[in-house]
C-alpha cells in the first residue's frame, strides 16, 4: 500500500511523543515515548529520592544527607551506621515497594473495571489478606508465612467478589458493590480472631490491621521485591492494550483486543501485587487510590501512568511514614493512619467533583 | 444447450455475509434463522422497530457476540477463524454512544485506531502517520485536530470516531446508529462522510433509526422484524407503504424525490387497525 517514497521519509512522530527507532527505518520498528508522561516520570522519581534522602536523615536522631548516605554503605560514625542500616534502610525499602506495589496494582484494576473507585482496597482485597495474614500469626488454620496467607486471602477475596458480581460489567459497579461487602465481612473476621485470642497473640497480629512499615520481615520484603519486579514487567507487556481498554469493551475488540485476557492479566497482576504489598504494610489501601490519581495529574491522557503510579505510590508511602514518625516524635503514627487522613478526602474528591466522569 | 444469462451469486460480490444465524440473550432468542448479504463496497442501512435485533446483527458481525447456530464469513472466511487483530484489519466496528477517557484529542483518539497494525516493538511507522493524516482530512477534522473531545460538537466528535475507525484501514465498516444524538446538520455531516467512505471502496453497513435517512443515504436497505429480515434492496424497490406498516404499525403518503429518485415519508400517521409491532411478543 505504502509507495517506496514513503518509506523513504522519515516517521513523524505524533505530537506530545518521542519516536525511538529500532533498527532500520524500512522496519518500522520503534518505540513511542510520551513526553509528558516522561518528564512525569522523572519528576516523580526525583521526588522519591529526594524523600528517600529525608527518610534516612531525620527522625529521633536526625543526621546530615551526607552522613545518611555514606552510613548506608558503612562509612562515618558508628551510631549513624547503626541508625541508617538497622533502623531506617529496611523500613525504607518496606515503604518504597509497598507504595510502588499498592499504586500500581491500584492503577490496574481501576483500568481493568473502567472505574477509578475500583482500587484493591475498596473491594475488599486488603482485608482478605489481612485476614488470613493475622489467621497465620495467630496460628489458626494452617501454619503458611503471612506473605504467603495474604495471597490466599487476596485471592479468596477477588473471587468471591467476582461471583457474586457475576464478572466485571461494564462500569465495574456490581464488582466495587460485592467487592465492598466481601471487605466488610473479612474485616468483622479479623477483628472476630483478635477479639477471641490471647492478649499478647493479639498484640503480635495487630500492626497487621492498622497499616504500619515497623519491623519488617525480611521474607515479606524479599517476596514484594521480587513480586514488583514481575509486575512492573507484566504491565509494561499489558500497558499499550490496557491504553483500549480504557474504551468501551465494543470499541476495544473492534481494534482487536482480548479484552477478556488482558483484564485476567491485570487482575492476576493486581491481587498479587495487594497481596504481597499488604503482607510487609498491611492495609493501606488508599495508596493505591491516591498514587494512580496524582499520576493521572501529572501524566498525558493518551496513555495508562503505570510507572508514574508507582512513583507516585512509593513516593506517597515514604512520605507518609516520614510524616508518622517524625510529626509527633517520639510518638509515632502508623503510615496506615496518616494514608487514611490523606486519602478520605482525596475518595470524596473524586466522588463529588462536579463535571468529571468516574471512569479512567 | 444455451446456458441462460444469471446474475453473479451473491458470495462474489459481498464481503460480508451472514448464513442461517441465530442469536439468543440467555434464553430470549433475538436472531432467528438470518440470512443476509451485504454488498460490496455500498452503503447499507439496517432498519427497523425499537428491538427487532439490528443492532445485535451488527454486534455479532463485529465478533462481539457468539451465535447459537450459523455462522458469518467476512471474504468467505468464518470470522471464527480470524485472529483478533487480523479482524480487526479487515473489519471496523462503531458501536453506539462511545466514551473517550476524559482530555484526549482528536489525533490522540484516531492514534488508536492503528492499534491491530502496530506491536509492542513497532509502536509508531511512517505508514502510521500518513494514515492517520489521511483519516483527519477524510473527516474534515484536520483544523481540530489537537482539540479534546469535549470541546468539539456532537457532529465532530461522531466524526472523530469514525476517523478512528477509518486509521484501521479495513475494507468493511460497520457502524450502529452513527447519527442518533446528533441534530440535523450535524447528522448530515456524517452521512456524507459515509458516502464518501462508500466512494472511495469501503463497504459500509450501519444500523439506523430514521427509516426516511435510510432511504436517502443507503444504496442497499435490510428491514428487520422480530429477529427476521423482511425485506432487502435498493430502497426505491422494496420501500412500499405496505413495508412501512408492517415495521412500525404507521400508515404514509410514499413520495418520490426528484433530486435523488429515493423514497420520501410523507404525513405519517398511526395505523389504528392493525397490532403495533411487538405486541405478538407479549
Amino acid at each position: 500500500m505504502t509507495t517506496a517514497s514513503e518509506h523513504a521519509r522519515p516517521a513523524l512522530a505524533p505530537a506530545g511523543s518521542w519516536r525511538l527507532p529500532l533498527g532500520s527505518a524500512r522496519s518500522g520498528r520503534s518505540l513511542l515515548l510520551d513526553k509528558r508522561a516522561c518528564v512525569a516520570n522523572l519528576l516523580l522519581a526525583a521526588a522519591l529520592w529526594a524523600a528517600c534522602v529525608a527518610s534516612l536523615c531525620l527522625g529521633e536522631v536526625s543526621i546530615t544527607p551526607r552522613a545518611a548516605i555514606a552510613g548506608l554503605f558503612g562509612y562515618g560514625d558508628f551510631m549513624d551506621v547503626f541508625v541508617v542500616q538497622e533502623l531506617r534502610w529496611t523500613r525504607l525499602l518496606a515503604g518504597v515497594l509497598s507504595g510502588g506495589a499498592f499504586a500500581l496494582a491500584g492503577c490496574l484494576m481501576q483500568t481493568l473495571a473502567r472505574n477509578r473507585l475500583a482500587t484493591p482496597g475498596i473491594i475488599g482485597l486488603d482485608n482478605g489478606a489481612t485476614a488470613f495474614a493475622v489467621a497465620s500469626v495467630l496460628g489458626v488454620g494452617l501454619g503458611i508465612a503471612p506473605p504467603a496467607m495474604a495471597l490466599v486471602g487476596a485471592s479468596v477475596a477477588t473471587a468471591i467478589a467476582f461471583g457474586l458480581a457475576g464478572g466485571i460489567g461494564t462500569q465495574g459497579y456490581r464488582f466495587l458493590v460485592a467487592g465492598i461487602g466481601v471487605g466488610a465481612a473479612f474485616d468483622a473476621i479479623t477483628r472476630l480472631m483478635l477479639a477471641r485470642s490471647a492478649i499478647d497473640a493479639a498484640n503480635a497480629a495487630y500492626p497487621w490491621t492498622v497499616g504500619s512499615l515497623n519491623g519488617v520481615g525480611a521474607l515479606a520484603l524479599n517476596m514484594l521485591a521480587i513480586g514488583l519486579v514481575i509486575g512492573l514487567i507484566g504491565a509494561a507487556a499489558l500497558a499499550r492494550a490496557l491504553g483500549v481498554v480504557r474504551f468501551s469493551e465494543g470499541v476495544a475488540q473492534g481494534l482487536g483486543i482480548r479484552v477478556a485476557h488482558i483484564r485476567l492479566g491485570a487482575l492476576v497482576l493486581s491481587v498479587g501485587l495487594t497481596a504481597l504489598a499488604v503482607a510487609v504494610a498491611g492495609p493501606v489501601g488508599l495508596i493505591a487510590l491516591i498514587g494512580p490519581e496524582l499520576a493521572r495529574h501529572l501524566s498525558s491522557r493518551r496513555g495508562v501512568p503505570l510507572m508514574g503510579a508507582t512513583l507516585a505510590g512509593a513516593l506517597l508511602m515514604v512520605v507518609a511514614d516520614l510524616a508518622g514518625r517524625v510529626l509527633f516524635s517520639p510518638i509515632e503514627i502508623p503510615v496506615g493512619l496518616i494514608s487514611t487522613v490523606v486519602g478520605a478526602p482525596v475518595l470524596l474528591w473524586i466522588l463529588l467533583r462536579p463535571g468529571h466522569k468516574i471512569g479512567v | 444447450m444455451t446456458v441462460p444469462f444469471e446474475a453473479p451469486p451473491l458470495s462474489l460480490t459481498s464481503p460480508l455475509q451472514a448464513e442461517k444465524l441465530c442469536v439468543s440473550y440467555g434464553r430470549r432468542p433475538v436472531l432467528s434463522e438470518l440470512d443476509i448479504a451485504f454488498p460490496r463496497e455500498q452503503v447499507t442501512a439496517i432498519v427497523g422497530p425499537n428491538g427487532c435485533g439490528k443492532s445485535t446483527l451488527l454486534s455479532a458481525l463485529a465478533r462481539l457476540h457468539t451465535p447459537q447456530a450459523g455462522r458469518i464469513t467476512l471474504e468467505r472466511r468464518d470470522i471464527r477463524s480470524y485472529g483478533a487483530r487480523e479482524l480487526a484489519r479487515a473489519l471496523a466496528l462503531l458501536p453506539q454512544n462511545v466514551t473517550a477517557p476524559e482530555g484526549l484529542t482528536a489525533a490522540e483518539l484516531i492514534r488508536f485506531g492503528r492499534q491491530p497494525h502496530q506491536s509492542w516493538l513497532r509502536q509508531w511507522s511512517a505508514e502510521d502517520a500518513a494514515v492517520v493524516d489521511a483519516a483527519l482530512a477524510a473527516a474534515d477534522l484536520q483544523a481540530l485536530a489537537h482539540r479534546p473531545l469535549e470541546a468539539m460538537s456532537g457532529g465532530q466528535r461522531q466524526r472523530a470516531w469514525i476517523a478512528m475507525a477509518i486509521a484501521q484501514q479495513t475494507p468493511v465498516l460497520l457502524l450502529d446508529e452513527p447519527t442518533t444524538a446528533l441534530d440535523l446538520g450535524h447528522a448530515i455531516e456524517v452521512f456524507e462522510l459515509v458516502r464518501d467512505l462508500a466512494a472511495e471502496g469501503k463497504t459500509v453497513v450501519m444500523v439506523l433509526h430514521d427509516l426516511g435517512n435510510a432511504c436517502r443515504y443507503a444504496d442497499h436497505l435490510v428491514a428487520m422484524r422480530d429477529g427476521r429480515v423482511v425485506a432487502a434492496g435498493p430502497p426505491s424497490e422494496i420501500v412500499s407503504r405496505e413495508l412501512v406498516r408492517e415495521l412500525y404499525g404507521v400508515d404514509c403518503t410514499l413520495v418520490t424525490d426528484t433530486d435523488t429518485g429515493a423514497p420520501l415519508l410523507a404525513n405519517v400517521r398511526r395505523a389504528r387497525d392493525i397490532a403495533a409491532p411487538g405486541s405478538s411478543i407479549s
